[in-house]
């Protein structure tokens, strides 16, 4: 039982990062109708960034999220003004896919390049630090990870639901033409959106460094999981993206849990192809 | 008030509009009418600019708007109410009113223009929390004429209101839009598929076929024009 319990518990923590993960794709996509093929570069791009302000400038990782905050968005902000929204105007799918997967190539190697593709650590005066609650023993770096990803979270859904920025999001996805018609420049809109999925991502990254090794290639895996939440989840949805990504993290701790470690992507992955037959047999059935 | 003269637009190499010229003055209600494909449309988002235009001018208040952008073109006062209604399905009836307000003057009339939304609909009041998509058409009707009122608009353009709408709510409808320009002083450009509804509120009107304008005059004048009732109102 108590196994069972710290099993979910890190479920839910590495859910919400794969949460965090799909929001970010899933606020993007639904602007721009585009899949953001680097999202797991910008989260390797933060946890880098994290990792260097630690290192070189002393900053607490937890400390330093402002600061990555601030310049995964100027760099979404930048790849959008440059070079997304001309290739949106092309209407070819295949030109925004080349160029998300690109970008990704290029992060990947310029990470290569400047930071060798040795594994990279940081470790503070509280690194190793325990809390425990009752039966649940997590690690202090975990446990204020836990939170942040909380607070996020919510932040995140209270921005899209009242703030003016947050409404014309929503407002250019649901209907791009309405948009248009009370004069919200969308233009602008895609660079704030693109800048803030990246944000999130770096967060994202900040959020993990303390007890996950830094390298160039980590964003691969959590970039093919963001993808599997936003399937899962309904391209588009925020809160679907949300909660097909707390089941994700469930399911992976739990499947190792009870069917072993060795088994845990493949439990993953016949569970993600089961949903897709069953939603798409009910979807037939309806017609 | 708008006076639009020699406006070619389309879309790419295609052109759409050729060389209209109408005017709408101070309080009146003057009908863009056509069938299907006239090119209703491509006018609107010319005039709106969503669309450029390829060559004219659209004059309003002494101002050529011609290739300005839509946001320029709502701060001077012309809102429309776009065809196919284009609300925010997953947004509440308040937040689409909401977005209707789009720069300071109106942000800060707010409150008192909703009140005068609820007012002509008072529907929209008891289903402001409720998302725009799972209204009835009419409804849905309702908050586009209520998003574009937000706007404070001197000129209300309603692009096919009657689309797909029960002939009792298009009469609603147009009733509303003809007290805004008798009472409220809000001259409106309705452009129609429905002739016979439209000529009973406007004005004026202008027949569009194929991108050209090929008649205008009074309403009375066209109801009695003999290629008008032989071609649309079916006399």
């Amino acid at each position: 039982m108590e196994i069972f319990l710290q099993a979910c518990v890190n479920g839910l923590l590495i859910g919400g990062f794969y949460s965090l993960m799909g929001m970010g794709q899933n606020i993007i996509f639904g602007v721009m109708k585009i899949i953001n093929f680097c999202h797991g570069e910008m989260l390797m791009i933060g946890m880098y960034l994290t990792y260097v302000f630690n290192t070189y400038l002393g900053l607490d990782p937890y400390l330093s999220i402002p600061l990555v905050v601030v310049c995964m968005f100027a760099l979404g902000a930048l790849i959008q003004h440059t070079l997304i929204t001309p290739s949106l105007g092309t209407k070819s799918f295949t030109n925004l896919l080349f160029l998300t997967v690109g970008l990704g190539m290029l992060f990947q190697n310029l990470a290569l390049v400047i930071f060798s593709p040795n594994y990279r650590t940081i470790t503070t005066s509280y690194s190793s630090k325990t809390l425990s609650l009752g039966p649940i023993t997590m690690s202090l770096p975990k446990m204020i990870s836990f939170i942040g990803l909380i607070i996020v979270t919510i932040a995140l859904f209270w921005f899209l639901k009242y703030t003016s920025t947050g409404k014309k999001i929503r407002a250019v996805s649901q209907n791009p033409i309405g948009a248009e018609v009370v004069g919200i420049n969308s233009k602008r809109i895609y660079i704030i959106t693109y800048g803030l999925g990246c944000a999130l991502a770096g967060i994202a990254g900040a959020l993990l460094t303390l007890f996950y090794m830094v390298y160039p290639m980590v964003g691969a895996s959590f970039s093919f999981k963001a993808l599997i939440v936003v399937v899962v989840g309904g391209f588009g949805s925020i809160q679907g993206a949300f909660f097909a990504g707390i089941f994700l993290g469930l399911l992976e701790t739990l499947s190792s849990l009870i069917v072993g470690p060795t088994y845990r992507d493949l439990t993953v992955f016949v569970t993600f192809i089961v949903i897709l037959v069953v939603r798409q047999m009910i979807k037939m059935r309806r017609r | 008030m708008l006076k639009v003269e020699n406006l070619s637009s389309g879309y790419g190499n295609l052109e759409i509009i050729w060389n209209a010229s109408f005017h709408v003055d101070d309080g009146e209600v003057v009908a863009i009418l056509g069938s299907n494909g006239a090119g209703k449309t491509t006018l609107v988002r010319t005039i709106t600019g969503m669309v450029r235009p390829k060559s004219g001018s659209v004059i309003f208040n002494g101002e050529d708007l011609a290739g300005k952008s839509s946001r320029t073109i709502l701060d001077h006062g012309i809102v429309q109410v776009p065809e196919g209604r284009q609300l925010f399905t997953e947004m509440s009836v308040y937040e689409n009113l909401e977005m209707g307000a789009y720069n300071k003057e109106t942000k800060a009339r707010l409150g008192e223009s909703l009140e005068f939304v609820y007012r002509w609909f008072p529907k929209l009041k008891e289903r402001k929390n409720q998302a725009a998509g799972t209204l009835s058409g009419g409804e849905q009707q309702m908050v586009a004429v209520g998003r574009a009122l937000i706007g404070l608009p001197k000129l209300l353009i309603l692009d096919e209101p009657s689309l797909g709408l029960a002939p009792n709510i298009v009469d609603d409808i147009l009733s509303v839009a003809h007290s805004m320009a008798k009472e409220q002083g809000i001259s409106v450009l309705l452009v129609e598929q429905d002739i016979t509804k439209a000529l009973r509120m406007a004005d004026r009107g202008y027949v569009v076929e194929n991108g050209k304008i090929t008649l205008s005059g009074t309403s009375r004048e066209l109801e009695e024009n003999e290629h008008v009732k032989k071609a649309y109102l079916g006399i």
